[in-house]
Formats: C-alpha cells, sequence, structure tokens
C-alpha cells in the first residue's frame, strides 16, 4: 500500500486553501464584511432543532484569553489551516446537544475554577487545581490535522503539553495499562445529560504505550487563544491519529486502570465506535464510507490517510496487535 | 422540468381561476428550497455547507411526503374539503427535494458518479434511499394531467406506492442517524398516526373522540417504534429510553410531541366543529 510510506501528509498544493483566501473569499459571498466568517456561523446557530435543547445559554459571551506558545514543525500539517470560526463553530459536544451549533449553549461550561483529579492505579490518588498544573508544564503549538469519523476534517493550531507529561505528573503504578479520561458531567449546566439513556459521563481510555507517544497532547488553547468551551475548555485530549471521538473534552477525571475501559460511543454502539477508532480509509464505517473527508469551511473532498497520515510515529505501536479491530 | 408546469397554472384551481389558496401552498413548498438557497449564497450553512444541505433537503422530502399522506386524514378532520387537490402538488414537491437531495449528494461527491454508484450499492442506508428516489420520481413523473387521465384506474392503484414509499424513506432516515433517532422517530410517529387513520372505521370517523383518541395511540406507537429501534439497533438499553418519555426536563421526547401535536389537532377539529355547528361561515 502507498498510503503509510510517505513521510507526513502531503497533499496537492492545489488543495491547501490558505486561511485567508477562504476567510476572503466567505467575506465576499456574506456582502463584503470583515467578520464574513463569524457572521456566517450565526443563522446556523440559530438552527430548528426539535430534539435536545441547543439554545444558547444565559451565560455571557466567553472571553479567551491569549495563549501562545512556540510552534513545533516536527509534525507538518500539509494543508492550510481552517478558519478559526469553523472550527470553533461546528462541534460535537453532546452534552450541550445533539447538533453541531453547541457553541451558544456550551458559554455555560463552569470552567472557573476547574480541577482534574487523579485516581485509580496511581501511586497516590489526588485532586489538582487546572492552575496548579499549568504551572508544572510547558507549553508548545502544533498544528494537527483532525478527523472526525462522520467524515468532516479540520486542520487545527493547538497550544498544550504532551500527554506523557500528565502521565508523569499523575505517577501511575506499574501495574497500569490503561490510562482513563473522563468529562465533565454536571447537569445544571449540560442539558445534553438530560438524554439519561447515554452513558454519561463521557469517558474515554488508551493504553499506556499510546498515552507515552508523542504526538498524544493534552490541549489547553487553540488558534493562540485558550480553548472555547465547544472545543473542550479547559483542556481537553489530542490524539490526530485516530477518530475525533477519542479525543475527549472538558476532562475532570484520569484514571489508570489495567481493564480495557469501556468507552462512551464504544457503549452505545461497539460495531461501530470501537475502542482503538484508528484512521483508516479502506476500512468503512458500517454505513459510510472513510475513503474521503471534506474540510471544514470549503468543502474541498481529500483522500483520508491511514493513521491519519501519522503512520510514521504511531503504526510501530500496533504490529502484533493482529486480533484486535484497530480501525474500528 | 416538465413535472412543474408553469407557476402560473399551479396557482389556478380546475376552472381556470386563481387561488390564494394554491399559491400559499406553492410559496411553502418552495420556501425551504429558498432558505437553503439563501443560506449558502451567504455562507449561512456551517462548517459543511453541503452536508447541511444534504440534511435540510432530505428532511423536507419526508415532511412533504408525509404531508402528503396527510391530506385525506386532514380533509376529513379538519372537514376541510379543499386540501385536496393541493396533494398532487404537495407530492410532486417531495420528490422534487429528494431529487435535489440526491443531486446535493452528487455534488458532495464532486459529481464521480462512479464513487456514488458504487456507495449507494454499498452502503444500505442509501440503497435504501436509492429504491425510495425511483420510486418517488415514478410516482411524479405519472402525475402529470396527461398521465393521470392515460393511466385511469390504474393511476390510483399505482399511487397507493407512497405508503411503502414512506417506510422506506423513513428506514433510510433512521439508518442515517447517528445515535439520536429522535427526529426520525418524530417522522415515524406521524406516519403512525395517518396509518392509524386509516384503519379508524369509517363509521367512527363521523364523531369527535377518534382524533384525541389517535394522539394518544399514535403517541404509544411512537414510543414502540423508538423502544424497538434502540433495543435492536444499538446497545442502549431501550427501557431506559422508554422511561425517559416521562421526564420532559429536557424537552418533550419524540413520544411526548406527537401526543402534543395530536391533541392539538384534536382541539384545532373540535373548535371547528363547533364554529360550524354555531353556523360559521365555510372556511377557505
Ligand atoms: C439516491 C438517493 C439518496 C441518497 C444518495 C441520499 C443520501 C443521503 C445522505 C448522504 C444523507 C446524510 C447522511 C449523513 O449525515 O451521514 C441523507 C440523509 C437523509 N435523507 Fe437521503 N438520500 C437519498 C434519498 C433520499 C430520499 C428519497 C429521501 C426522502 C424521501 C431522503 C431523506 C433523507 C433524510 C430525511 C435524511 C436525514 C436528514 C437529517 O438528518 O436532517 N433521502 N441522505
Amino acid at each position: 500500500m502507498l498510503i503509510g510510506k510517505r513521510r507526513g501528509w502531503e497533499i496537492a498544493e492545489r488543495l491547501a486553501t490558505p486561511e485567508a483566501l477562504m476567510l476572503g473569499r466567505r467575506a465576499a459571498l456574506g456582502g463584503a464584511l470583515a467578520g464574513g466568517a463569524a457572521l456566517a456561523a450565526a443563522p446556523a446557530q440559530a438552527q430548528w432543532n426539535l430534539f435536545g435543547s441547543n439554545a444558547a445559554s444565559n451565560a455571557p459571551p466567553v472571553v479567551l484569553k491569549p495563549l501562545t506558545a512556540p510552534r513545533l514543525d516536527r509534525y507538518p500539517a500539509g494543508r492550510a489551516i481552517s478558519a478559526e470560526a469553523d472550527a470553533t463553530s461546528y462541534n460535537n459536544y453532546y452534552e450541550f446537544g445533539l447538533s453541531k451549533s453547541v457553541a451558544g449553549a456550551a458559554r455555560a461550561l463552569p470552567i472557573n475554577p476547574w480541577s482534574i483529579e487523579f485516581t485509580g492505579m496511581v501511586e497516590k490518588p489526588r485532586t489538582i487545581g487546572f492552575d496548579d498544573l499549568m504551572k508544572q508544564v510547558t507549553l508548545e503549538e502544533r498544528v494537527y490535522r483532525h478527523r472526525c469519523v462522520e467524515t468532516w476534517a479540520m486542520t487545527v493550531p493547538w497550544t498544550g503539553f504532551p500527554l506523557s507529561k500528565l502521565v508523569e505528573i499523575a505517577k501511575p503504578t506499574a501495574s497500569a495499562k490503561y490510562m482513563v479520561f473522563t468529562t465533565l458531567a454536571d447537569p445544571k449546566t449540560m442539558p445534553g445529560l438530560g438524554q439519561r439513556f447515554y452513558p454519561w459521563p463521557y469517558t474515554e481510555g488508551v493504553t499506556m504505550a499510546e498515552a507515552a507517544n508523542e504526538l498524544a497532547f493534552i490541549t489547553v488553547g487553540m488558534y493562540g487563544k485558550t480553548l472555547p468551551p465547544q472545543n473542550g475548555a479547559p483542556l481537553r485530549l489530542t490524539l490526530p491519529w485516530k477518530y475525533g471521538f477519542k479525543s475527549a473534552k472538558s476532562i475532570v477525571k484520569v484514571s489508570f486502570t489495567d481493564k480495557r475501559p469501556v468507552s462512551f460511543w464504544e457503549a452505545l454502539q461497539d460495531s461501530e465506535y470501537g475502542f482503538w477508532a484508528n484512521v483508516n480509509p479502506t476500512v468503512p464505517h458500517p454505513r459510510w464510507s472513510q475513503a474521503t473527508e471534506t474540510l471544514l469551511g470549503n468543502d474541498d473532498r481529500v483522500p483520508t490517510q491511514i493513521w491519519n497520515g501519522y503512520g510514521e510515529w504511531v503504526a510501530g505501536m500496533y504490529t502484533g496487535l493482529t486480533k484486535e479491530r484497530l480501525f474500528v | 422540468m416538465f413535472l412543474l408546469n408553469s407557476v402560473a397554472s399551479l396557482v389556478k384551481d380546475r376552472r381556470g381561476r386563481f387561488s390564494p389558496l394554491r399559491a400559499v401552498t406553492l410559496a411553502i413548498l418552495c420556501a425551504p428550497m429558498l432558505q437553503v438557497m439563501v443560506l449558502a449564497a451567504i455562507g449561512g450553512l456551517g462548517g459543511r455547507p453541503v452536508m447541511e444541505a444534504t440534511h435540510k433537503t432530505g428532511d423536507w422530502a419526508v415532511y412533504f411526503l408525509l404531508l402528503s399522506l396527510g391530506v385525506t386524514p386532514l380533509r376529513a378532520v379538519l372537514d376541510w374539503q379543499r386540501i385536496v387537490p393541493l396533494r398532487r402538488m404537495i407530492g410532486v414537491a417531495s420528490a422534487c427535494y429528494a431529487g435535489v437531495h440526491f443531486l446535493i449528494y452528487c455534488l458532495d461527491q464532486h459529481w464521480h458518479m462512479l464513487t456514488v454508484a458504487s456507495e449507494i450499492a454499498l452502503r444500505f442506508y442509501l440503497t435504501v434511499g436509492f429504491v425510495t428516489l425511483l420510486g418517488l420520481l415514478a410516482l411524479a413523473t405519472t402525475s402529470t394531467d396527461r398521465m393521470i387521465a392515460r393511466l385511469g384506474r390504474r393511476w390510483k392503484k399505482l399511487h397507493k406506492l407512497a405508503y411503502p414509499l414512506t417506510v422506506l424513506a423513513l428506514f433510510h432516515y433512521f439508518l442515517q442517524s447517528k445515535a439520536d433517532v429522535s427526529a426520525a422517530v418524530f417522522v415515524a410517529g406521524l406516519f403512525a398516526w395517518e396509518m392509524l387513520w386509516r384503519v379508524t372505521p369509517h363509521a367512527a370517523r363521523l364523531n369527535w373522540w377518534p382524533v384525541p383518541l389517535l394522539a394518544f395511540a399514535a403517541a404509544v406507537t411512537t414510543a414502540a417504534v423508538e423502544f424497538a429501534w434502540y433495543g435492536l439497533a444499538t446497545r442502549i438499553d431501550p427501557m431506559r429510553v422508554l422511561s425517559a418519555n416521562l421526564d420532559l426536563s429536557y424537552g418533550p421526547r419524540p413520544a411526548v410531541a406527537i401526543l402534543l401535536a395530536g391533541l392539538t389537532l384534536a382541539l384545532i377539529a373540535g373548535i371547528r366543529r363547533r364554529w360550524r355547528q354555531r353556523g360559521g361561515v365555510a372556511m377557505a
């Protein structure tokens, strides 16, 4: 197979739409307004949604703080960065509603104060405040490709630190085999939890090898600012070689275990959303093809790459795991 | 564009007079398409405009299909004879939306028709959608005055296909849903109401009470459909879905929405009945 041998993820130059150009095109369409992209997102927010309230919360607009860090060029994205307005307005965050327009509802996310609990197979269970954690890490920026299992994709400059650093801080014991992430489940601010039959809270997990992989990232910002709520503020997982649902948002708990966790989506439908969920264009979702993906904002359709193009860094972890459903 | 004669003839009644009711209906039928076009033009369809347009046109194909099947029961329940000639226009509109929905899908595939064909063959939900589309187009093309005259009694038989086609369209809707099938379940509930009305004995239809009764029966059917779907197609515990119907804090669930819609209709029908008995003028 040709895929996977290529270094990084190079695509034809003509496929890469510079952000400025894209914004420009939109602005022209929207009536030559400078804030065209932002305007464009507005009607989509007001979408008619019969089931699952995704009304904007009463919470005031979220003010994102600047958060800059040196950009790491070791993992070239090979394609243009998505428009910020798209990456922050087209989101899956079921706790806040089932549509993609959850940004308004997510404003209620109570991120201040925030703490993260370390439990399970750790040397000493404890809870650490978010600000405290931030003092112990060095931030960097990485531009990663993001591939959703629903076949859309984006390219985002994330700010954060390697997941391995979080492991180091949490201090798991030697018997730990899996790292499990739990998203906040706050019925007061998250209307989606009213869908009681879902297996809340949202949980996701990785093997310790995956957690140690250099690509695995804990994200606290994007586009040079702190994370917006709908993208998983204040901190989230970012695993660029896996389908997006693996990258749990708004993490409140990190636990270590020797039993493979059953994640949120796996509990809902293990035949469609498994534990591994590594990107692979040749393994279709039971209901649709994964061969190509559309880029947010301009509807370009580009071929999907195995491991989302990150094979060179991650494929080695999976040799020998031939019995596992690595791509579901 | 032989499907869409001219707008002028569409808004005239059989005797060739301008019909406000037909004009309003035509405007309603066109409005969603215009909305999609305007939103597309101003970039208001969000991050994935083509997919959003696919969803919107698919939704309206189904809504109008159900509306066309609802004409007969609504005529009886609301005692509103003049809506009957609207049915053809509504049905054809549904087929048009389904056609546009398909074309947008082709656009989404960048007109790689080989991919479109293989996807239709490979993905069950697309196969179901395709069969539905062929059926709807067959019904639409046989809906010209000439075809109706030519087919005579066979026309009626042929157009009974609208029922199985609706079932297929709903199946496509369910199959394409991600985890949440609420929207599809709600539409299935509307269909259930229509089917339950059809099996209501003719004698009973003359009374007022079948309408509120139907609201409850359709709501129960809706809950049953939802229960069955979650039970058969997902790992979600269907009992929890069923009991969630009693909790309204998250907004009405599909079965509850069907109940409310059915009761609202019963209320309107009741008011109309009273009004008529008092000698009110016939509604347009
Ligand atoms: C060849 C024919 C068809 C194709 C290729 C097709 C394709 C699609 C696709 C790609 C989706 C979106 C799936 C996703 O989000 O992943 C969809 C959704 C849908 N389609 Fe179709 N479809 C076809 C025929 C039909 C017909 C005939 C109807 C109705 C009469 C219909 C009604 C719908 C509805 C209601 C949805 C869901 C919209 C929503 O969730 O808001 N489709 N279809």
